[in-house]
């Protein structure tokens, strides 16, 4: 057990050591996010009328959050498609580690430096709604550690099958886009419903970036009720797909890769 | 002379023809677009306040031309990027054709790709917004190119900045971002003069701002706008990000 531990901690150490690596990334995208949640974020919000039943520029800034927390996840696939070109893959699999542990270790590798590199934008975020308490930081780390991990396992599972920077980066691109489109980010479900499209309602309900963002809300904007799951529910919908897709993207790990391709 | 152009026209068709290979890619692009006009507008008239903008819909349909010229002239700087990774630019560089007309070639390539994906949007703005007169497609057209040819170039020089792939995709994010919200695309001057306040006028010095200020002018919108001026804007900073663009992938394209 403590042999498992420590191998799986290995595998972590690889990506939080590669998120150390990338300075510029972290630095520009940092610098960005501060620039959008203080300018162009209240601009937005200044847009919003005043009787939707939320603060907008603070169901705005949630909604980055979770939205950068997705992005910062999705981009794993850039990283790890790009170990598939240079054929680092095959050598993580010439490791004498089992295929599990080293699927274990980067989904959580991921979803840690993932975690690690957006806590900071957290916490300015909570600074800027006013709810800086010590639970509400720690509950919002664990469900944002919760979504992250969901997203990693997804993103492993495609790259896994894709095996190619050039699709990868077409494929993340688009679906990145398209499910924070499809998602309550940065409009309430209400006025989702209201403009009676059933079926960009539905997906939106059933997209765990809904989940998440609102979650966060229920947590942390008092008399949210701009939702239509209570926060547990949605807790539970975010746990339930990261775990399926944790043991699916291992699955495909153990029994279907190999450095020639998915048989 | 006769043979550069037809070399360049000859690299710029290759870039076309490689456009239609992401039948999928292109096929989410369209629909988004097609969702930020609908749905996205449809939400915010749902959200905005009435009093600062009465339609949406009409006031984010301007602005969504010039992002589908964003999305297809940004394809080509990802397919640079790639051929940087898997080194196919030292093939490039071996071809019988003078470096100035490949990036030549190249930059239009990029252009011509955000003027045929734009074409179905500009349909679109007719029938949310109005007919452009024949003055107003004078203005239409070039403008267009002129947009595609900016985000071509600006994708094409930073796609060559770096060979990290995570990078690549960053700047690519950032850079839209810088573009599309540093501009009155999504919102007007009014709204970030709140925030910004006496550094809000440098909106209407963006790119971005004065062609979707002439597609406004054009498509009646608002007619108060004056299309010369920012016409003249937007040729000078197409001209100075072409020219940049040029320099930084002539000497990306050199380095080892």
């Amino acid at each position: 057990m403590l042999e498992v531990a420590r191998n799986v901690l290995r595998v972590v150490e690889w990506d939080l050591m590669k998120l150390r690596r990338q300075k510029a990334f972290i630095a520009m995208r940092t610098a960005w996010f501060v620039i959008q949640s203080l300018v162009f974020g209240y601009a937005i919000s200044r847009l919003a009328r005043p009787d939707i039943g939320v603060d907008y520029y603070n169901f705005y800034l949630l909604g980055l959050y979770s939205a950068l927390l997705y992005s910062a996840s999705i981009a794993r696939a850039y990283v790890i498609a790009d170990e598939f070109d240079d054929g680092i893959i095959d050598y993580h699999l010439s490791l004498p580690v089992k295929r599990s542990i080293l699927a274990i270790g980067r989904v959580l590798g991921g979803s840690i430096s993932t975690l690690a590199f957006t806590i900071p934008m957290m916490m300015f975020i909570l600074l800027l709604i006013g709810r800086i308490d010590l639970p509400s930081l720690l509950i919002s780390v664990a469900s944002a550690f919760a979504f992250s991990t969901g997203v990693v396992s997804f993103v492993v599972l495609v790259v896994m099958k894709l095996k190619s920077t050039d699709t990868t980066d077409i494929f993340f691109g688009t679906i990145d886009a398209i499910l924070v489109r499809l998602s309550s980010i940065f409009y309430p479900l209400p006025i989702i419903k209201a403009i009676g499209i059933e079926a960009y309602y539905y997906s939106a309900l059933m997209n765990p970036l809904t989940h998440f963002a609102d979650f966060l809300r229920a947590l942390l904007i008092p008399g949210y009720t701009l939702t239509q799951f209570s926060p547990v529910e949605s807790l539970f919908y975010v746990l339930g797909l990261s775990l399926g897709l944790l043991v699916v993207a291992i699955e495909l790990f153990e029994k279907k890769l190999e450095a020639g391709g998915v048989k | 002379m006769r043979a550069e152009v037809l070399n360049i026209l000859l690299i710029a068709r290759r870039d076309l023809a490689r456009f239609w290979r992401y039948k999928y890619w292109l096929a989410g692009q369209v629909a988004m677009n097609l969702a930020d006009i609908l749905i996205f507008g449809l939400i915010f008239n749902g959200v905005v306040n009435r009093q600062l903008i009465p339609d949406y819909v009409r006031f984010v349909t301007p602005g969504i031309l010039c992002l589908s010229l964003f999305i297809s002239s940004f394809s080509i700087g990802r397919e640079v990027g790639v051929e940087l990774r898997r080194e196919v630019t030292h093939y490039l560089l071996t071809l019988p054709v003078r470096r100035e007309s490949l990036i030549i070639g190249r930059l239009l390539g990029g252009a011509l790709r955000g003027l045929m994906y734009q074409a179905g949007f500009l349909l679109f703005a007719t029938i949310i917004l109005t007919v452009p007169t024949p003055r107003g497609w004078a203005y239409i057209l070039p403008t267009s190119f002129l947009v595609a040819l900016t985000m071509s170039s600006i994708s094409i020089s930073l796609s060559t900045v770096t060979r990290d792939f995570n990078l690549q995709a960053t700047i690519r994010s950032l850079t839209y971002y810088m573009l599309f919200f540093v501009s009155n695309i999504f919102y007007p001057q009014a709204v970030i003069a709140l925030r910004l306040g006496p550094l809000a006028p440098i909106v209407n010095y963006s790119p971005l701002t004065m062609a979707t200020n002439i597609y406004r002018w054009a498509f009646q919108y608002d007619v108060s706008i004056d299309p010369l001026y920012n016409f003249i804007g937007l040729t000078l900073w197409s001209a100075i990000i072409a020219i940049l663009a040029y320099r930084l992938y002539i000497r990306n394209l050199l380095r080892d």
